[in-house]
C-alpha cells in the first residue's frame, strides 16, 4: 500500500503546516497587552524594553486632547484604569476614529520614547457594551 | 399586542418541550399520532413566536419605552424602518429574532415532509424542538427577556447608533442569521440519522440544498457586513479580524467545507463520520457566533461578569450537544464505515480532502486567534493581544492553497487521475498562467502575495472557462444545438456543478479584489479653501484635489441629525474632470461623538476614498467663519475594491443556479421513496 502511504504524508503535512503557520503567526505578532502602570514598570526594570511595541489601554485625562495646528497630529495624556496617577503623554499620528472623546477608554498600540512619550501607531476606543445604553442613561432622561 | 407577545413567549417553553419529548419518544416507539403531536408542535411554536415577535415589534412601532430593550434602541424621531429592524438591533431582540427564522424554517421543513422520509421526521422535529427550548430558556431566564420593562418611564428612548442606521446595517444580521438558522436543518437531519440508523447518504439528498441555502446567506451576510464598514466606519477597511467578524466566518469556513465533503459521501460513500462532525461543527458554530456578535464577550473580561448567567447557559448548550454528537457517533460507528478507500493521492476525493483540511484548519486558526489571548490571559496572567498581523500571516497562505484548488478539483479524475488527464487539463492553463503572470511582473506588479493571488486566479478562471467551453461545445455538437442554447442546457441540466463552478469565479473575483489591497494608497494632509492635493494612483495617474471649502447646516432634525459640516472637492484625473466629491462630519441629537461620512469614487481600477479627519475649528465652521475652513484631509487609493462586491453578485448568481428546482433533483429525491418501508408504518397515513 504505497499509495496510501504517501496520501497519509500529504494529510500529515497540511496539519504540520497549518500548525506551523499558527505557532510562528503567534510568535511573531503577538505584542504584550498592557495597562500604564505595568508599562512603567517594565520600563525601568529594564528600559530596552522601550524598544517592544506594544499595547496599552488607558483612559483618556479629560481636556488635554490637542491637535498640533495645521499638522496631522493629536496630544493627549492617558492614565491607568485603575490608577489616576499613574499615566503618561501620548503622541498619535492618525485619525481619530469617531468613537474618540476626550473621556474615551482607549487602546494604543506603540512605544515608548526616550521622553517618556508614548508613540502611538493604531487608537482604538474601547466601550464597555458595544452600542447597549445603560440604565443610567436612561434614567438621565427620566421627567422628574 | 406586546403583553400578549410576552404572554406568548412563555406558552412557547412547554410547547417546545413537549414537543421535543414527544418527537423522541414517538420516534423510538413508532406511534403515528405522537409523531403527528411533535409535528405539530413545530407550526404551534412557529406561530408563538411570530406572537412575541410582533409584540416587541409594536412596542417599538408605539413607542413603548417601559421596555428596556425599545428604550434602548429606538427614540421617538427614529425612522420607522429602524423601528421595525429594532427587532433584531440588540441582543434580546436577536436571540427572539433567531428562534422565530429558525421556527418558519422548520416549519417549511415539517410541511415538505408531512407524507415522506417519515424515519428521519419524529426525530428531526425532536431536535428542532429541543434548540427551542434552549432559546426559550435564554430568553425566559437568563436576563435577556427583550419584554423586560423599566422600573421607571423614560420620557424618549435612547435612540439608535447612528453607525447602525444604514441601509446595510439593516439587512446584515437579518441575512446572516438565515444563514445560521438555516443550518439547523442539516444538523436536525443528521442527527436523526444517527437516532434512526440510517446512515447512507439519504439525509444529505434531503439536506443539501438547505446547507446550499445556509451557505449562501452566510455569505452575503458576510459581504454585506463589510459592505457596511467600508461605506460606514470611515477608515477604508472592510475587515477587521475583530472577533465578532471572526465569529460569523468561522461557520462559514466549516459550511464550505461540508458543502464539498458530502459530493464524497454522495459519490463514494466515503467521509461519513466526518461529514457527521462536520455538520455539528457547523451548527455549533453558528451558536457560538449567534451567542458572540451581541454579547461583546471577548473584547472585554467586563462583559463576561454582566452575562455570566448566559454565558454558562451557552456554553452548557455547547458542551451538552458536543457529548450528544460524540455518544452517538461513538454508538454508530460500526454503521459509518467508509464503502471506498482513496485510491490515489492524485484524485478528485483527495483534492476534495485537502480543500477539507485546509478549510478546516483556517477555521482552527481563527478560532485560536480569536480566543488564544484570553486563554493566554488564564494560564499565564499576562495579557496579551494577537490583531490582524497574525490573521493575515496565517490566512494568506492558507486562502491561496484554497484558491489554487479550486482550480484542480473540478478537473482531476475521480479515484486515480491518469497521466494523461492531468496533461490534458492542466498543461495549457499553467503555460498560460504562468506567461500572464510573467507579463504583469514584467509590467510592473512586484508584489509577492498579490502577483500570486492574481496569478492563481488566473489559473482557476482559465480552467473553469475551459471546462465551459468544452461541455458546450460537445453539446452543441452532439444535440445539433446552436452555441447559447447548448450553454443554457448545459447548465440547466446540471444546475449544481455549474452553479458550483460560477460560485468559484465569483470567489476569485473578490479574492483579487481582496490582494488589489496590497496596493493601497495613504496620504494626509492639512488643507485651507483653494489648496490642491496630489494623489498618485497605483496605475500610473495622479488625482488632483482642490478644497473648495466648507458648507455647514445646524439642525435639520431629519433622521436625529444636529449639525453637519460638508467639505467639497473639485476632484480631477490628469487632465480629465471627474464630479465633485464631498466628505462630512455628523453630529446626531442622540449620540454624543461626532461621525465621519466618507467620500467614494469607484471605478473598475480602483476607489477614491476621502475621509475628512477633523474640522480645526468645528463651532466657527458652523457659524461659516471663513477662518475656520482649515481641514485634514485623508485619501485613500484602493485597488479593485469593487471586484470584492462584483464576486459577491456573480457568487449569487451563482448559487441562486444551484438552488433552483430543477427535474433532475425531484427524480434524486423520488428515487429512493418505494424503498422506503417505514414510510407507511410512521403515522403518514
Amino acid at each position: 500500500m504505497r499509495k496510501p502511504g504517501r496520501f497519509m504524508v500529504g494529510l500529515v503535512g497540511v496539519a504540520a503546516v497549518v500548525s506551523y503557520l499558527i505557532w510562528t503567526g503567534v510568535s511573531n505578532t503577538m505584542v504584550y497587552y498592557l495597562t500604564p502602570t505595568e508599562l512603567l514598570a517594565r520600563v525601568k526594570a529594564d528600559p530596552s524594553f522601550r524598544n517592544v511595541g506594544v499595547k496599552v489601554s488607558g483612559k483618556v485625562v479629560a481636556g488635554t486632547v490637542e491637535r498640533v495646528p495645521d499638522q496631522l497630529v493629536y496630544r493627549f495624556k492617558v492614565h491607568d484604569l485603575s490608577d489616576p496617577a499613574v499615566g503618561f503623554q501620548v503622541e498619535y499620528h492618525g485619525t481619530l476614529p469617531d468613537t474618540f472623546t476626550d473621556q474615551s477608554e482607549v487602546v494604543l498600540e506603540g512605544r515608548l520614547d526616550g521622553n517618556g512619550v508614548f508613540q502611538a501607531t493604531s487608537l482604538l476606543t474601547k466601550c464597555g457594551s458595544r452600542y447597549e445604553a445603560s440604565q443610567q442613561d436612561l434614567r438621565k432622561d427620566v421627567k422628574s | 399586542m406586546t403583553v400578549l407577545g410576552e404572554f406568548a413567549l412563555w406558552i412557547a417553553l412547554p410547547v417546545a418541550i413537549w414537543g421535543m419529548f414527544l418527537g423522541f419518544f414517538g420516534g423510538k416507539t413508532q406511534r403515528g399520532d405522537l409523531v403527528l403531536s411533535a409535528e405539530r408542535s413545530i407550526y404551534a411554536v412557529t406561530f408563538l413566536l411570530s406572537l412575541a415577535s410582533i409584540g416587541i415589534i409594536a412596542a417599538f412601532l408605539g413607542d413603548k419605552y417601559q421596555y428596556w430593550y425599545v428604550a434602548s434602541y429606538s427614540n421617538r424621531d427614529l425612522e420607522t424602518f429602524y423601528k421595525f429592524a429594532g427587532l433584531w438591533a440588540g441582543q434580546r431582540g436577536s436571540l427572539l429574532f433567531w428562534a422565530l427564522l429558525l421556527s418558519i424554517f422548520a416549519s417549511i421543513t415539517v410541511f415538505q415532509n408531512r407524507n415522506k422520509n417519515r424515519e428521519f421526521m419524529p426525530y428531526v422535529a425532536g431536535v428542532l424542538q429541543g434548540i427551542f427550548t434552549f432559546f426559550l430558556v435564554v430568553l425566559l431566564f437568563a436576563k435577556v427577556n427583550p419584554f423586560q420593562k423599566l422600573a421607571f418611564l423614560p420620557a424618549d428612548g435612547q435612540g439608535l447608533n447612528p453607525q447602525l442606521q444604514n441601509y446595510w446595517m439593516t439587512i446584515h444580521p437579518p441575512t446572516l442569521y438565515l444563514g445560521f438558522t438555516a443550518f439547523t436543518i442539516p444538523f436536525a437531519f443528521a442527527m436523526a440519522a444517527l437516532l434512526n440508523g440510517r446512515l447512507d447518504s439519504r439525509w444529505i439528498v434531503l439536506t443539501r440544498r438547505w446547507v446550499l441555502l445556509s451557505w449562501f446567506f452566510l455569505s452575503v451576510g458576510i459581504l454585506l457586513g463589510m459592505r457596511w464598514a467600508y461605506e460606514e466606519l470611515g477608515w477604508g477597511g472592510y475587515w477587521f479580524w475583530d472577533p465578532v467578524e471572526n465569529a460569523s466566518l468561522l461557520p462559514w469556513l466549516t459550511a464550505t467545507a461540508f458543502l464539498h465533503s458530502i459530493q464524497i459521501q454522495e459519490k463514494r460513500g466515503m467521509l461519513k463520520v466526518w461529514n457527521m462532525s462536520l455538520v455539528s461543527m457547523t451548527f455549533l458554530l453558528t451558536i457560538f457566533a449567534t451567542f458572540l456578535t451581541r454579547s461583546g464577550l471577548i473584547q472585554s473580561v467586563h462583559a463576561f461578569a454582566e452575562q455570566l448567567r448566559i454565558a454558562y447557559i451557552f456554553l452548557a448548550f455547547l458542551g451538552t450537544v458536543t457529548a450528544g454528537v460524540v455518544v452517538l457517533i461513538l454508538y454508530r460507528l460500526p454503521k459509518l464505515q467508509s464503502e471506498n478507500r482513496i485510491e490515489s493521492f492524485l484524485s478528485r476525493e483527495s483534492a476534495f480532502l485537502f480543500n477539507n483540511l485546509i478549510l478546516v484548519g483556517a477555521a482552527f486558526a481563527v478560532l485560536w486567534g480569536t480566543i488564544f489571548p484570553l486563554i493566554a490571559e488564564g494560564v499565564t496572567g499576562q495579557k496579551i493581544s494577537v490583531g490582524p498581523p497574525f490573521f493575515n500571516k496565517v490566512n494568506i497562505p492558507i486562502g491561496l492553497a484554497l484558491l489554487a484548488l479550486a482550480g484542480i478539483g473540478p478537473v482531476i479524475g475521480w479515484r486515480r487521475a491518469s497521466k494523461r488527464n492531468l496533461r490534458k487539463n492542466f498543461l495549457v492553463p499553467l503555460v498560460a498562467t504562468f506567461v500572464i503572470s510573467a507579463t504583469l511582473w514584467i509590467l510592473g506588479v512586484r508584489h509577492g502575495v498579490a502577483l500570486t493571488t492574481w496569478g492563481i486566479g488566473l489559473f482557476v478562471l482559465i480552467i473553469t472557462g475551459v471546462e465551459f467551453w468544452k461541455g458546450t461545445r460537445a453539446r452543441a455538437r452532439i444535440e445539433k444545438e446552436p452555441l447559447p442554447v447548448a450553454f443554457y442546457h448545459l447548465v440547466t441540466r446540471n444546475r449544481r456543478r455549474w452553479g458550483g463552478y460560477i460560485v468559484h469565479v465569483g470567489i476569485v473575483l473578490t479574492f483579487a479584489g481582496l490582494a488589489g489591497a496590497s496596493y493601497n494608497q495613504d496620504v494626509r494632509k492639512h488643507l485651507m479653501p483653494g489648496d490642491t492635493m496630489n494623489v498618485a494612483s497605483p496605475w500610473g495617474h495622479t488625482y488632483h484635489l482642490t478644497y473648495e471649502g466648507l458648507s455647514s447646516s445646524i439642525g435639520r432634525g431629519q433622521r436625529n441629525l444636529d449639525w453637519q459640516a460638508i467639505a467639497l472637492f473639485s476632484v480631477r484625473e490628469g487632465n480629465k474632470a471627474l464630479p465633485n466629491m464631498t466628505t462630512e462630519k455628523r453630529k446626531y441629537v442622540t449620540a454624543d461623538q461626532i461621525m465621519t461620512e466618507v467620500g467614494i469614487h469607484t471605478t473598475p481600477e480602483e476607489d477614491l476614498y476621502l475621509i475628512l479627519s477633523a474640522l480645526d475649528n468645528p463651532s466657527g465652521a458652523l457659524n461659516n467663519d471663513p477662518n475656520a475652513q482649515g481641514i485634514n484631509l485623508q485619501v485613500l487609493v484602493k485597488p479593485l475594491v469593487i471586484w470584492i462586491w462584483w464576486g459577491g453578485l456573480v457568487l449569487v448568481v451563482g448559487s441562486v443556479i444551484a438552488l433552483w428546482p430543477s427535474a433532475e433533483r425531484r427524480r434524486d429525491l423520488e428515487d429512493e421513496a418505494p424503498e422506503e418501508p417505514e414510510a407507511v408504518a410512521v403515522g403518514a397515513t
